[in-house]
């Protein structure tokens, strides 16, 4: 029985790159230091890639690898023979070894290396005075697809029966026709068919940004594994309207290597690799794409006033201009994603010192760590994470005495569970530990006055459990000065609340709380003026706001009811905003700022009471029924905790 | 021979409408039906070539439906009859099975293009 070793190949490649890397390190610290452990690792690399090439059935690779264990386990034995020609054998062969595996990366059969092979045997034989042994490899089936004049070398000699047709990929790219009307249902539509076929990787969109429609240009990309035949991909969508399938090309197997020259240098050339940037250029990229939105939706704008036969070349350019820059955006808000590794990686040193400390025992375990957020949640998200983590071992983990008097094992335990939700990720930290009392939380928010009696009768209690997360409100008998002192919850909450996301809490006593966080993948962040109309604040979107300026209403001159500001060289029609909101409107005369906004029919002036200031805030979308309020656009908290409503102007106007 | 229709919606005028579209492409509309339940029953008894299937309907949806005809009949063609706004159910229906969607107000070329697509007579 052959089993198909295809999907392990991606594997091969990237395990046996990362060996040989170290290898080649190894025997770079071996000459330099004389240092003996490399020795050891160096045996253990050379020995690991020799099992993983056996395994896979490449023959040269196996060989090659063995010969040089073998070599390394004889100068192992007899360190004196050690010398700078046998270092650089090792170090050649170790080059030749990554060449093929680049080789067999690339879809082509590594090359047997003859000489190579005849010169490490001259010198085993003279270290150790014997010759080597032969190199057992497994007969399996590995389908390198990209050379087929190559495929004879990894072909195994005999195949005990007739093989399936092997999947192999492709790289698939349709487009949605323009006047589709829904080109998410479209594209939906598209990969559904083609996932029935296999694996669908690498889509371009991403399936949430295609399901919304947010397809530039109308264009997909994607890989497809599948076993299907060339002409079944294609038939599977010849029957699907207003698509038009541009490129279905096979693809070698993965990861695609990049031809390299030199051997040597395989570490730099390699592709695939990361390379680091600062947060700094990832924000400002973030920004400049924002501006180039803005930018492009005012061009878009100015070309609306020029004669009809005009428009249509601005407008083509400009909607060109459009998709390349929404296309620039969803890139750069994928490299912003980051695993949420960033920050639980601390977690675990930092469990182990509040434990320590407090006199517990605890284990920390974390999963889905490798789910990916917008780096800005991340690092809002670090400290309120630590604090759960504190809070959790601090009050939550009882001593091993308690704990055990509750029959429960003296080992506390904290999981830290990260997963997809659909477009959120959901993080849930959760103890076994002593739970949370809901009822001390009332008595604690009455006593603080933070909530009266009547009102906290009428919680119940998993609603009772988030009064911890008001100000000064905690339970925790002791202050330690680990937590405990409620400072920290409300941040906790206000955090989580800030980036667009939310925070719960379960409990249950003698068993343990859980805290559950829903937070967006990426935020969008929008600078804000905020206003002030009696004690209410509003946010204008800075993009739309022209200027402030300051005037007594009382003295402006009237168009009919309007009164008139005057800006620049014109004048504008002043609406005070108390009334646009649906508030009274201030009689109080005297000076009084004026923020000049832009609207449908040009610019107007908004009458306020105060400027507040202005501030970079991250958008959240309004829920029913509160999206159904013309001239909202969304609502954001400020740092000080205040939800505040975004205007958008010229709806307001127009309701 | 020309292709069996079954139209299921709810609404009279629709249904007149979509078999209006589907007679002046030559096509023989065999059957309506107002439900879910009732498209189910009458897929089952006529065995159609093709199906529309309004989303939101009364005492079944259309995907339900949609659902239950393609168990029956695993080659059924059932086709989505969705607004502007319905994309997530319409995706819905696709996992489900349906094998396209129209999008309301319909053209008449539109729908036999469509139609006509997905049946490979395009």
């Amino acid at each position: 029985m052959t089993i198909d070793m295809s999907k392990y190949l991606g594997l091969f490649v990237s395990e046996a790159t990362e060996h040989l890397e170290a290898l080649g390190r190894d025997l770079v610290a071996l000459e330099r230091e004389g240092e003996a452990g490399a020795i050891d690792s160096m045996f253990r690399h050379a020995h690991s890639v020799k099992g993983m090439a056996a395994s896979m059935g490449f023959e040269p690779v196996a060989r090659l690898a063995h010969r040089v264990e073998d070599l390394v386990d004889a100068v192992r034995a007899a360190p004196d023979r050690l010398d700078r020609e046998l270092v650089d054998v090792l170090l050649a062969a170790s080059d030749t070894l990554m060449a093929q595996v680049r080789d067999v990366a690339r879809g082509s059969a590594p090359q047997e290396a003859h000489a190579l092979l005849e010169q490490l045997s001259a010198r085993l034989r003279d270290v150790t005075g014997r010759a080597p042994l032969p190199t057992r490899v497994a007969r399996t089936v590995v389908h390198l697809q990209a050379a087929a004049s190559a495929d004879a070398h990894a072909r195994p000699r005999e195949e005990v029966e007739p093989v399936r047709r092997a999947p192999s990929r492709w790289a698939l790219k349709f487009r949605v026709a323009p006047a589709c009307q829904v080109p998410g249902v479209r594209a939906f539509l598209v990969h559904r068919r083609l996932a029935a076929l296999g694996e669908v990787s690498e889509l371009r969109p991403a399936l949430e940004d295609l399901k919304a429609g947010r397809i530039p240009d109308g264009l997909v990309s994607l890989r497809l594994e599948t076993s299907s035949s060339e002409e079944a991909i294609r038939t599977s969508l010849r029957n699907v309207p207003e698509v038009e399938l541009e490129v279905l090309k096979a693809v070698e197997a993965p990861p695609p290597a990049a031809p390299v020259q030199d051997a040597g240098r395989a570490a730099e050339a390699e592709p695939g690799r990361t390379v680091k940037v600062r947060t700094e250029h990832l924000d400002y990229f973030l920004d400049a794409v924002g501006e180039l939105m803005l930018a492009t939706a005012r061009i878009r704008e100015v070309g609306k006033a020029l004669p009809e036969g005009m428009r249509p070349p601005l407008e083509e350019g400009v909607y060109r201009l459009h998709a390349l820059v929404k296309d620039l955006h969803d890139k750069v808000m994928t490299v912003r994603m980051t695993p949420l590794s960033v920050i639980t990686d601390r977690l675990p040193r930092a469990a182990r010192d509040i434990a320590r400390k407090r006199g517990r025992e605890v284990d920390l375990v974390i999963t889905g760590a490798d789910i990916e957020l917008d780096r800005a949640i991340l690092d809002v998200l670090a400290d309120p994470l630590l604090h759960l983590l504190r809070n959790c071992i601090d009050h939550g983990i009882e001593s091993p005495e308690e704990r055990q008097a509750a029959r429960k094992a003296p080992r506390g335990r904290v999981s830290v569970s990260v997963r997809r939700q659909r477009d959120r990720v959901v993080l849930e930290l959760e103890d076994d530990g002593r739970g949370m009392d809901a009822a001390g939380l009332k008595a604690a928010a009455v006593a603080r006055g933070s909530l009266s009696a009547e009102a906290a009768a009428r919680l119940s209690d998993r609603e009772a459990l988030l009064l911890c997360c008001l100000p000064g409100v905690s339970t925790a008998r002791d202050v330690s000065d680990i937590s405990g002192r409620g400072v920290g919850m409300d941040a906790v909450k206000r955090s989580v609340e800030g980036v667009g996301g939310t925070l719960e809490i379960d409990s249950e006593p003698g068993r343990g709380t859980r805290f559950t966080l829903r937070l967006p993948l990426t935020v969008a962040v929008v600078q804000l003026l905020l206003v002030a109309v009696g004690d209410e604040v509003y946010g204008l979107p800075i993009a739309k706001v022209v200027g402030a300026v300051e005037a007594d209403l009382a003295v402006l001159s009237r168009s009919r009811e309007t009164a008139l500001l005057p800006h620049g060289t014109g004048l504008l029609p002043v609406h005070p905003l108390a009334g646009l909101v649906g508030m009274e409107e201030a009689t109080v005369g005297g000076v009084r700022p004026f923020v000049v906004v832009e609207a449908e029919s040009g610019k107007v002036a908004l009458a306020v009471d105060r400027l507040l200031g202005q501030e970079e805030v991250v958008l959240k979308a309004l829920s029913r029924p509160l999206d159904r309020v013309p001239g909202l656009s969304g609502v954001t908290i400020l740092g000080s905790g205040r939800p505040v409503f975004i205007l958008d102007v010229p709806r307001l106007l127009a309701a | 021979m020309a292709k069996r229709v079954l139209v299921v919606d709810d609404a009279i005028f629709m249904r007149n409408m979509i078999k209006d579209i589907f007679a002046s492409g030559g096509f023989d509309v065999v059957g309506e039906a107002a439900n879910g339940l009732e498209a189910v029953e009458k897929y089952r008894e006529l065995r159609p070539d093709l199906t529309t299937m309004d989303i939101v309907m009364p005492f079944k949806s259309g995907i339900e439906a949609t659902r239950e005809i393609l168990k029956q009949d695993a080659s059924a063609v059932v086709i989505m009859c969705s607004a502007l706004g319905q994309e997530s159910l319409v995706m819905e229906a696709i996992e489900a099975g349906a094998a396209d969607f129209i999008v309301k107000p319909f053209r008449a070329e539109d729908v036999l293009a469509v139609v006509k697509k997905v049946l490979g007579e395009a």
